[in-house]
């Protein structure tokens, strides 16, 4: 009953400057729930993309059912049987959930639909799964956890054998998600295997037969769920084994206190709330560097995004103790906040313009006098940013877009730097970056807290935060859970117990 | 394509240069008019009107946008022009209201695209109707379907004037075009064009006020249009509604053909010059040949298509 | 519990009550402008405007646009016009006009789909493109002499009360409105333009239907070509300037959206007639048709207007339950 139904053999993936994925081989057995967990940047959306067909490997080979797979599109994929819920849902809000559920797949006379058999068999694995959902009700008008569900009739009816689920509770409410479990439980029984891709331990324990755990691109381990349960005593612990396998031994060794000036508190949020944060609040003194750390839709960008002016939150932002309406990214900048976004090609830079044009942006002063732009100064300023920075390049009029990662991450930090702001807000600055180029920019940081600047650091890799921060703020649902100082007696597993809500009453079953 | 190291060609702006060149041979070697000077002078005319406006529309479509009403702002403020004159308004007065009410029509534009987030292929389609519309009104108002009489003696003025062997309009078209040009490689507004259209969230994210620059780029748009108008008008010596049929498109190709991509983030004044000298060369030597301007029609949609074709075409090689 | 009147109903209403709210206050200020033929009128010359509305409605809901319509129209009736007078009969003649349209769709066609140029573009360019070849083949002169009797048959004759346009706009429209709400090219149309990625990841041949839509619009700006060639009589070559963007007004008054995703072709006829009322209407009280032409500018950015606003609102609120959208 139980054959492999996946095999996947030495798989690697490399990126310009990143090894994505490193020899990864594991086997997934069929009618099993098997995750895959890992932090961010552990490679769990790269094994995923080759899996489904949206990306190429460079090595290795998988085997689906005994045969050689090499899909070279989701479509392919899909043909072969394995469909993908991805968090962006593919769902045609227009159409009914009927019209949804036969999309592409109608019988037809002449171009006219025509009613089948198979469009009863469909809804009546809708039905069993959530009597709730109309038919004839437009997508467009269901909830986020509806419409999940009508992707998993799809993919059930359309005989998937395999049935990929990214993150799929992150929008989701407890309710909805026990309904998932339920779902997702029993669909064991029909012939489907599910691969689930997720950050939230609890759910492991909830609904896996197997986990994978990925960390910097390699297999950590593959263990039946059972087998970490049952060695322990309690649920806590077979947590920590997950968290240790996760995140290896997390030492905050390069962590070097900054000068932090308690009596200036350059930021301050007070009962801040919008549709994804929950009364957050938080301080910034002078000199230090502030971590937020939590999961994927624990609500970090949504906080720099409100400081940012970008999103219209209700609460008060406190900039250098006066109270600020923060409408737009230019009042912000004006109040002394810079930003280095999240995305740094769609974000962060103009991939069409050179290092050159882009870094004044955010200060056109430095190069400029009454509107009218030094070509002179604007090379000096470039010039001294790439070796104050150190970015690899031919010169200042390269074109961004043909830097590495890591090298582009510079120039946005330069960007941010040529505007001298008093407070630097950084969103996942090292994401996708090479180890090296990630050293070097986590020491601009520190140099900047020593000159004075105060940095915020909102991150999803907890080496990164525990390395640089100060003090360190937990989120969990957009709530603040906990402030840590760090230190040398910092205990990383009970950091993950917070934020993965593994600690909430009614989360651990 | 993109900024060059200095004011001086890159390739792009050498293969503009280069079918220009061709251009002028072919058809010198064709007919022995082409090179006078009477001609040459007649093409310049023809092509001012497409570099003033076109000076603007570069930079609006650095920025990303695009104005289709052009031609309509020409039209209505061309016979405004004409019926202030006639009407006892100062000619000069009237020239200055003339560029005035363009600038207003740009402004109307600036602000559908920026506050009411309309595409620009909609909201200046609109104006271009509005404009031609009440170029027609207005010359109804006059009593007639042209404004031909009773114009003021210097009201040709503006168009015929000369400074030293070199036509009025001629000057002012090349003191906008180079005053553009630094606008475009020297100032901060120009870059912020740039960054406007090559990456709108970066812009936005890194402090640029876009809604405001953009706002003002449509209305200096529209303001040159409107100069246009009154130069033309003066130019003929009468205000028919129907001028200007057809602008909006000349512009939009010399600007594409100069080297700006449609899609923003690139492109040059520079470039615009030369494209407004390959359509104004080629309209002149099709019309020297005899060719019907029909042909020339069909000529500009395929010159249009191709254009962007090969624009995009070299943007995804090197994409 | 569904509602009995969706959201498109009540627009339709909506649509239906401005339609006759205008009819009546004009009925107030023109003698005879409820009556029978001024209606009759009104029907025959709206009939351009909807028969090619109906494929660009299914175009525009699969988040295309083609703005030579004019242009097609143009070149379409000069071309009838052409061949009647070389002596092929009618019949034969329309079916040679239409299929002229359906190349032009093809070439639309090759621009969007295959080259990939943006549509509006794309269609802006064959815009130029056919005027110029229209104003080429005809040297700029009507097409007036030695056509046969038969040649406005379609356009002036009537079907004992009924127009004959009248009745070619009914074929018409039963046909489409079947298409967009019980056929697979509707569903599919509204899926491409409602989430394209969704589209192609069920297995729809995106490139062939968008293809086809084009190829549709042509054809039906041919036979609005040729009904109005017969209509007028004699084939004018500088005529449809300004079509395109009569077509688009109906299209969007009517519930279409630019963004795509949705419309309706009975919604488009509304928004036709509502138009013609007022073009109609205006006439009669010797409005000059300038005025009209700011009008109808005002009525676009309007509908766009309203179109838009109502959907940023909808994506505000649902922004409010919205995926998080942080990726991994």
């Amino acid at each position: 009953m139980n054959e492999k139904l996946l095999e996947i053999q030495g798989l690697s993936k490399f990126f310009p400057g990143v090894v994505a994925l490193k020899d990864v081989s594991f086997d997934i057995y069929r009618n099993t729930v098997h995750c895959i967990v890992g932090e961010n940047g552990a490679g769990k959306s790269t094994l995923i993309k080759i899996l489904t067909g949206a990306l190429r490997r460079n090595a290795g080979r998988i085997l689906y059912d005994g045969k050689e797979f090499s899909p070279h599109s989701t479509r392919d994929a899909m043909n072969a049987g394995m469909s993908v819920l991805f968090q962006e849902l593919n769902v045609v809000d227009q159409l009914s959930v009927e019209q949804n559920l036969t999309l592409g797949l109608e019988n037809s006379t002449f171009g006219f639909e025509r009613k089948s058999t198979r469009t009863g068999q469909v809804l009546e694995v809708l039905r069993s799964l959530d009597p709730t959902i109309a038919p004839q009700q437009r997508v467009g008008e269901l909830s986020v956890a509806q419409k999940q569900v009508i992707e998993i009739t799809k993919a059930i009816s359309s005989d998937s054998s395999i049935i990929v689920m990214d993150e799929p509770t992150a929008a989701l409410s407890e309710e909805e998600v026990e309904r998932l479990f339920a779902i997702v439980k029993n669909l064991r029984h029909q012939n489907v295997t599910v691969i689930y891709i997720t950050h939230r331990l609890a759910e492991i324990f909830r609904i896996g037969d197997f986990v994978t755990v990925l960390r910097d691109g390699q297999i950590i381990g593959t263990r039946a769920v059972s087998e970490l349960a049952g060695s322990c005593a309690s649920e806590v612990e077979s947590c920590a084994e997950l968290i240790r396998m996760m995140l290896g031994k997390v030492v905050a060794e390069r962590y070097v206190p900054s000068p932090v000036d308690r009596s200036q508190r350059v930021l301050e949020l007070n009962h801040v709330n919008s549709a994804k944060l929950r009364d957050v609040g938080l301080e910034l003194y002078k000199g230090e560097i502030l971590g937020v750390y939590g999961l994927i839709g624990s609500g970090k960008t949504e906080i720099a995004r409100a400081i940012y002016g970008l999103d219209e939150v209700e609460g008060e932002i406190r900039v250098h103790g006066r109270r600020r309406r923060l409408d737009n990214p230019a009042a912000a900048i004006a109040s002394g906040i810079a930003m280095v976004p999240e995305e740094r090609r769609t974000e962060g830079l103009c991939t069409k313009l050179s290092i050159r044009e882009n870094i004044p942006v955010m200060n056109m002063k430095a190069i400029a006098r009454l509107g009218i732009t030094s070509r002179r100064r604007e090379k000096g300023l470039a010039r001294g940013f790439i070796e104050k920075v150190r970015i690899v390049a031919r010169d200042e009029e390269q074109k961004v877009a043909l830097l590495s990662g890591g090298n582009q991450q510079k120039v946005v930090f330069a960007k941010c730097l040529n505007a001298r702001s008093a407070i630097l807000l950084l969103d996942e600055p090292t994401r996708g970056i090479d180890v090296g180029a990630k050293e070097e920019i986590h020491n601009i940081v520190r140099e900047l807290s020593r000159g004075g600047t105060s940095v915020i650091v909102f991150s999803s890799e907890l080496p990164e935060i525990l390395n640089l921060c100060d003090r360190i703020i937990l989120l969990y649902q957009g709530r603040v859970k906990q402030v840590l100082a760090n230190g040398s007696d910092i205990d990383s597993e009970k950091i993950m117990h917070v934020v993965t809500g593994a600690g909430e009453a009614g989360n651990a079953s | 394509m993109v900024q060059s190291r200095r004011i001086g060609f890159d390739l792009q702006k050498l293969a503009t240069l280069g079918v220009l060149a061709v251009i002028v041979v072919v058809f010198s070697l064709l007919t022995p008019k082409f090179l006078t000077y009477l001609n040459l002078n007649n093409v310049m005319m023809q092509v001012s009107l497409i570099m003033l406006t076109g000076s603007a529309m570069a930079l609006l479509m650095i920025s990303g946008n695009l104005d289709l009403s052009v031609g309509g702002v020409l039209a209505c403020v061309g016979v405004m022009h004409a019926y202030m004159s006639k009407h006892g308004i100062p000619t000069n007065l009237s020239i200055l209201m003339a560029a005035l009410i363009g600038g207003g029509f740009g402004i109307l534009n600036g602000l559908m695209v920026t506050r009411l987030q309309i595409t620009p292929v909609v909201a200046t389609l609109g104006t271009m109707y509005v404009g031609r519309g009440m170029a027609f009104l207005i010359a109804r108002w006059d009593g007639g379907a042209n404004i031909a009489t009773g114009l003021p003696r210097d009201f040709e003025a503006l168009g015929r004037t000369m400074v030293g062997p070199v036509p009025l309009p001629l000057v002012i078209v090349l003191a906008v075009v180079l005053l553009f040009i630094f606008v475009q490689t020297k100032t901060v507004f120009g870059r912020f064009l740039f960054v406007i259209g090559g990456n709108r969230t970066s812009a936005l994210l890194s402090g640029v006020k876009v809604n405001r620059t953009v706002t003002l780029m449509f209305t200096v748009t529209g303001l040159l249009a409107g100069l246009c108008g009154a130069i033309f008008v003066s130019r003929i010596g009468t205000g028919p509604p129907k001028i200007g049929t057809g602008f909006e498109f000349d512009v939009i190709v010399a600007v594409v053909l100069g080297g700006t991509s449609i899609y923003g983030g690139e492109g040059s004044v520079l470039g615009m010059v030369l494209g407004a000298l390959i359509v104004g060369f080629v309209a002149n030597g099709f019309n020297l040949l005899d060719i019907h301007s029909f042909y020339q029609t069909l000529f500009k949609g395929v010159v249009l298509v191709a254009a962007i074709l090969l624009d995009q075409t070299i943007k995804r090689r090197v994409a | 519990m569904r509602a009995k009147l969706s959201a498109s109903g009540l627009q339709k209403l909506v649509l239906l009550g401005i339609l006759v709210g205008i009819s009546l206050v004009f009925s107030f200020t023109t003698r005879g402008f409820l009556s029978i033929p001024n209606w009759s009128n009104i029907l025959r010359l709206s009939s351009f405007v909807v028969v090619t509305g109906a494929g660009v409605t299914l175009l525009m809901i699969a988040r295309n646009i083609d703005l030579s319509v004019g242009s097609t129209l143009a070149l379409t009736h000069v071309l009838f016009a052409i061949f009647c007078r070389a002596g092929v009969p009618v019949a034969p003649a329309i079916l040679m006009t239409l299929a002229a349209g359906a190349l032009i769709g093809f070439l639309n066609g090759v621009l969007v789909v295959r080259l990939r140029i943006t549509p509006f573009i794309a269609t802006l360019g064959t815009l130029y493109m056919l005027r110029g070849f229209t104003l080429i083949i005809t040297g700029a002169k009507s097409v007036r002499e030695n056509l046969p009797k038969a040649f406005s048959l379609l356009g002036r004759g009537s079907l004992g009360p009924l127009p004959v346009p009248m009745l070619v706009i009914l074929v018409v429209l039963v046909l489409f409105i079947l298409l967009e709400r019980k056929s697979l090219l509707g569903k599919y149309a509204i899926a491409i333009g409602g989430n394209p990625l969704a589209a192609e990841l069920s297995g729809i041949n995106v490139k062939r239907i968008v293809w086809g839509l084009f190829i549709i619009v042509g054809i039906l700006a041919g036979l609005s070509g040729v009904l109005i060639a017969s209509w007028m009589g004699v084939a004018e070559p500088n005529i449809g300037s300004g079509f395109e963007f009569d077509v688009i007004i109906a299209v969007v008054l009517g519930g279409t959206s630019l963004a795509g995703g949705e419309g309706s072709v009975l919604g488009m006829l509304i928004g036709a007639l509502i138009v013609e009322v007022i073009g109609n209407g205006l006439n009669q009280m010797n409005v000059l048709s300038f005025y009209q032409s700011v009008l109808k500018g005002v009525i676009l950015v309007l509908a766009v207007l309203l179109d838009q606003n109502l959907k940023v609102r909808l994506r505000r609120a649902a922004a409010g339950e919205a995926v998080s959208r942080e990726r991994a």
